[in-house]
């Protein structure tokens, strides 16, 4: 009898500790993306440790041009003794890695129609106030006198800082990398928000125009000595002044947006991309300490908010995820 | 008599009280029955008290108790500095601990007769715990200034306000305005830190005092024969230092293997956030949904406050010198009966709220 009570008691007091232990899922908006551990980084996109992780379907909708856009991002993350891994996939029926390129009709330059798709994440460096429950929408400010398109991102004020990471089909995917950047207030000391908040990290990357000083034409083209390392892609580093333009024949295609070579902190987040069967597969990841002030930290031992918006051949229309976003750590 | 000389004969006093005490607390004995496997809770609760008491203290050292920095404080000591996570963990783990033995140690006295004469007062002082407990958690969740604190302070107070006459007024104590803002934050945390700890500590004082004046309730099967004695120091004190330490080594695994959850920061503004509630609360929760709009005082404050006024009265409802449960059928079976509602309402609370919530 008093054993029995006694394996009772303590299947009592072990069941405190469980329901103490695990933290009940609050009935609100945001949602969760539990990162799973695993020993051996994932080799690639195609690696079978993304095949044990329950994708999460992140919704996503449009604005502006792409208010009637709705869809969804399915989203993975691993991590490792000191990486974070994330998988995100999507519909996306076109590859527009355009960016309007420069194309010669026989007489002139012009440019192509097309932009380039993209996906991005924003995480806090420091705590961005509300960003939690509202995610990215706290730090999308205009004044009030400005249309909806020309709002900017930028936080609301020095002590605020995000973390954001940039995937471009046509400027970062090319140095397999997502451009690395960071988020404060906006540059306009009247804080009207008429300037964007964002900011590079140190280091090289990011892109430059193609283009003649009057912007009538393209400047650089492929090197002609060396063997283009991405081909369709014009990367700075590859790329020569053009001297004599009558070499080009109508339909010939330069590349107006040129991949700068990443390096320092603006290089820390490395990615893998494919688009096949109509949808972007796009690898991300990072060390969970860079040491650099203009990236998040990552801790496992904490949930960290986050936002995601993706963007379909677009410069500033974008899908973005519905819900705010917290990435949990499980090992 | 020069002040030299003055001074040293009242060191030489002091020192003959010190030792004089230590020495009368050496002669101090208890029944050797109070070493037994289901006398343990009472120390347990102790060394849970003492954890709660030394890892709150160290929060402190780090907590700012402002809406703005409220969280990001907490984060910090938890994250941030060495040990912070097992700290707070402890505290989280030892307060959910505490809940579940002080259940027990209540059920084995009222099981085993332990509130009749003369041992009512030490009944009563016990139950008076109950009356703490509630109030510790209003003023403790609040503090982390995350979302499931914030909104479920809201609740709280929604329901404390649904009481008759003092509701308001009580609202209006905690609250110190209109709104849960830096004066909520700065009350509610005078009173867990201070208010509260000494009102507990002279608590247990009292109870331990009157336990020693009335004595520990005899075994069940003793006979005539005296029962015999063990010295309080060093055997009783040595058993409480180690479960003490058996406590925080456990507690401190337990919370370095799994960290107490810190969630996402308050926002004032997002009313969409529900909180679900905590085990402990499940069904006083399932008591307040049940009885809804004007009668929702009968679930809020009619039905617990008279539990534990029944409780409390039980020595005066229950005058007859048997112990012997067998023998006090009338007892034991509402005790069953309280006790399979509370189960059955936090069970239904849970499936509610976790299984299949609706909303």
């Amino acid at each position: 009898m008093f054993k029995w009570l006694i394996v009772g008691i303590a299947a009592l007091i072990g069941a405190a500790i469980v329901f103490a232990a695990a933290p009940a899922p609050d009935d609100t908006g945001v949602l969760t993306i539990t990162a799973r551990y695993v020993k051996t980084p994932p080799a690639g996109i195609d690696d079978p440790a993304w095949q044990r992780v329950a994708p999460v379907q992140v919704p996503v909708a449009g604005r502006l041009e792409m208010a009637d856009v709705k869809g969804t991002v399915s989203t993975k993350a691993l991590f490792t003794d000191d990486e974070l891994y994330f998988l995100l996939s999507w519909e996306d029926p076109t590859c527009s890695t355009v960016k309007e390129s420069w194309q010669f009709d026989g007489t002139q330059w012009v440019h192509l129609k097309g932009d380039e798709d993209r996906i991005a994440l924003l995480f806090e460096i420091a705590r961005i106030n509300q960003f939690s429950s509202k995610s990215c929408s706290v730090v999308c400010h205009s004044p009030a006198d400005l249309p909806r398109s020309q709002w900017h991102l930028a936080t609301k004020s020095p002590v605020e800082k995000g973390d954001l990471w940039h995937w471009k089909a046509a400027r970062s995917a090319p140095y397999r990398h997502a451009d690395d950047g960071w988020l404060t207030v906006a540059g306009n000391p009247t804080g009207s928000y008429r300037e964007t908040g964002r900011r590079a990290d140190a280091g090289d990357g990011g892109d430059i125009k193609n283009e003649t000083p009057d912007g009538s034409r393209p400047l650089y083209m492929q090197d002609p000595a060396r063997r283009p390392s991405v081909p369709g892609f014009l990367l700075l580093e590859e790329a020569v002044p053009i001297t004599d333009y009558s070499i080009f024949r109508a339909g010939d295609v330069i590349p107006y947006r040129l991949p700068v070579k990443p390096s320092a902190s603006r290089f820390d987040v490395k990615a893998e991309s494919r688009h096949a069967d109509g949808r972007w597969t796009v690898m991300l990841h990072r060390k969970f300490n860079t040491g650099q002030e203009d990236d998040v930290a990552f801790d496992v031992r904490r949930r960290f908010s986050f936002a995601m918006a993706a963007f379909d051949d677009s410069g500033a229309d974008h899908s973005k995820a519905t819900r705010s976003l917290v990435l949990d750590f499980k090992r | 008599m020069t002040e030299v000389e003055t001074s040293t004969t009242e060191e030489r006093s002091t020192v003959a009280a010190s030792r004089a005490s230590i020495a009368q607390l050496l002669q101090v004995e208890v029944p050797a029955d109070a070493i037994c496997w289901h006398r343990f809770f009472g120390a347990l609760q102790l060394a849970l008290i003492g954890l709660l008491f030394l890892s709150g203290a160290l929060m402190a050292l780090a907590y700012t108790p402002v809406p703005g920095m409220a969280y990001d404080s907490v984060d910090y000591f938890q994250f941030s500095l060495p040990l912070g996570n097992v700290v707070r963990g402890v505290h989280h783990y030892a307060w959910n601990l505490l809940l579940v033995v002080m259940g027990l140690h209540l059920l084995r006295a009222l099981i085993l007769g332990a509130y009749k004469a003369p041992r009512q007062i030490v009944w009563i002082s016990g139950v008076a715990f109950f009356l703490l407990m509630p109030l510790f958690i209003i003023t403790g969740d609040l503090l982390p200034w995350d979302q499931k604190g914030y909104w479920s302070t809201q609740v709280r107070f929604s329901i404390i306000a649904s009481i008759p006459l003092a509701g308001d007024f009580l609202v209006q104590l905690f609250r110190g305005g209109p709104l849960t803002g830096i004066v909520a934050l700065t009350r509610l945390y005078v009173l867990h830190i201070l208010v509260l700890p000494c009102a507990l500590v002279l608590l247990i004082g009292l109870h331990l005092y009157f336990l020693g004046t009335r004595g520990l309730s005899e075994p069940l099967t003793a006979g005539a024969a005296p029962r015999p004695k063990v010295p309080f120091l060093p055997t009783i004190v040595n058993r409480w230092l180690a479960v003490f330490i058996v406590s925080a080594v456990g507690l401190g695994l337990v919370a370095w293997q799994w960290p107490a959850a810190l969630g996402d920061p308050a926002d004032p503004t997002d009313s969409a956030f529900i909180p679900r509630p905590e085990w402990w609360v499940l069904f006083l929760n399932q008591l307040v949904a049940i009885f809804k709009g004007p009668f929702m005082v009968i679930g809020s404050a009619i039905i617990p406050g008279g539990l534990v006024f029944l409780l409390g009265a039980l020595p005066y409802l229950d005058r007859s010198p048997e112990r012997h449960p067998s023998k006090r059928m009338g007892v034991m079976v509402a005790t069953a009966v309280v006790l399979a509602a509370l189960t059955a309402l936090s069970v239904i609370g849970y499936v509610e709220h976790f299984v299949r919530p609706e909303h």
